[in-house]
């Protein structure tokens, strides 16, 4: 049984994949390396995945409504370039799967001007009940909402760096 | 260069590695009322600095221009929340390493309730600080490591190491 939000919903954003998140990576996530810190990372990714939320009427309303809230379960990042502080980002968002409860989202995130690859973020967001503090299935728009982005994105070619276990490799390994 | 012009901390007994302790702060927590997912990195990122500590490459390391280390990979899985003021315990257990990177995972908990509120598994290479580029590890640092992956290697491989993620399906 899933819940039926009362409040206005945006207009949905079903581009494949979706580019609806851009930032800039502020002072204070710059460590003593002089680049943007490993955690600052997730944050940044964490705020994209807050844009995908946002765009399936899961936003700051749904919080303060006290409807219900969205917890990450498990999180995946390749650091693939340094990033500085004041470099602008844009990020793209590709859902890989979606159940009841969950959405498995891969996250990229490029130096917006530059253009190269910063960093990916694989995630699993599931959403939850605001008064229980438990799982609970998506609200019926978010729902629906979710099946046209998969609609959108089911056919996209997997990202290579989706699905990775870590590991030193095999040859190089002492 | 055998030694760093820096004294080495004595090397910790006990496997996993269990000696650093953290309180959650309060711009730790965000909307929800417990602590953030970036958070819980910068968290276990101060766990890396005290494994770091233990090779001698922590921030002086940097502080002398000699060297630096940079994660290529992290995998978190969160367990349980946890809330403004929590005390917190992590262990860390080395799985690999080689001539340039280490592999292993913190796993952090509640430390008075004892519960396990996070896991935190890595790979952290070495960098040359001049060329910013990946390097052998200092002479001073791999017996160190060693010493660790020897003391560490019986331990039970944890269920949160190697994992893909995905929505499992029953």
């Amino acid at each position: 049984m899933s819940a039926i939000l009362p409040y206005e919903m945006p207009a949905l954003v079903t581009t494949a994949p979706l580019g609806l998140h851009r930032s800039t990576v502020l002072p204070e996530w710059v460590d003593w390396n002089g680049h943007m810190n490993l955690a600052f990372y997730v944050t940044a990714f964490d705020q994209a995945s807050g844009a995908f939320m946002r765009n399936m009427g899961l936003g700051r309303r749904y919080v303060d409504g006290k409807h219900g809230m969205t917890f990450v379960l498990e999180t995946h990042v390749t650091y693939d370039r340094e990033m500085k502080g004041g470099a602008p980002m844009r990020f793209t968002t590709q859902l890989l799967d979606r159940d009841a409860k969950r959405v498995h989202l891969f996250h990229e995130m490029y130096h917006a001007d530059e253009g190269y690859l910063a960093a990916t973020n694989e995630t699993i967001v599931m959403n939850i009940d605001y008064a229980s503090r438990r799982s609970a299935p998506w609200p019926q728009q978010a729902a629906e909402r979710l099946e046209q982005v998969w609609t959108a994105h089911q056919h996209l070619p997997r990202p290579a760096k989706a699905g990775r276990v870590m590991g030193l490799p095999k040859k190089l390994s002492s | 260069m055998k030694l760093p012009p820096y004294p080495m901390i004595e090397a910790a007994a006990g496997a996993p590695l269990d000696i650093h302790r953290a309180t959650v702060l309060p711009e730790w927590i965000d909307w929800n009322g417990h602590m953030n997912v970036g958070f819980y990195v910068v968290a276990f990122d101060k766990a890396t600095d005290t494994l770091c500590n233990q090779f001698g490459v922590g921030w002086e390391y940097t502080r002398e221009k000699i060297g630096m280390t940079f994660v290529l990979e992290a995998h978190v899985t969160y367990d349980r929340e946890v809330r403004e003021g929590d005390p917190l315990r992590i262990t860390t257990q080395l799985l690999d390493h080689d001539s340039k990177r280490v592999h292993y995972i913190h796993a952090m908990y509640h430390a008075t309730e004892g519960y396990l509120a996070a896991t935190n598994e890595l790979m952290l290479m070495n960098i040359d600080y001049a060329t910013r580029r990946s390097a052998p590890w200092p002479a001073w640092a791999m017996p160190r490591i060693e010493q660790m992956a020897e003391a560490h290697k019986h331990l039970p491989k944890p269920r949160q190491a190697g994992r893909i993620i995905g929505i499992k399906r029953k």
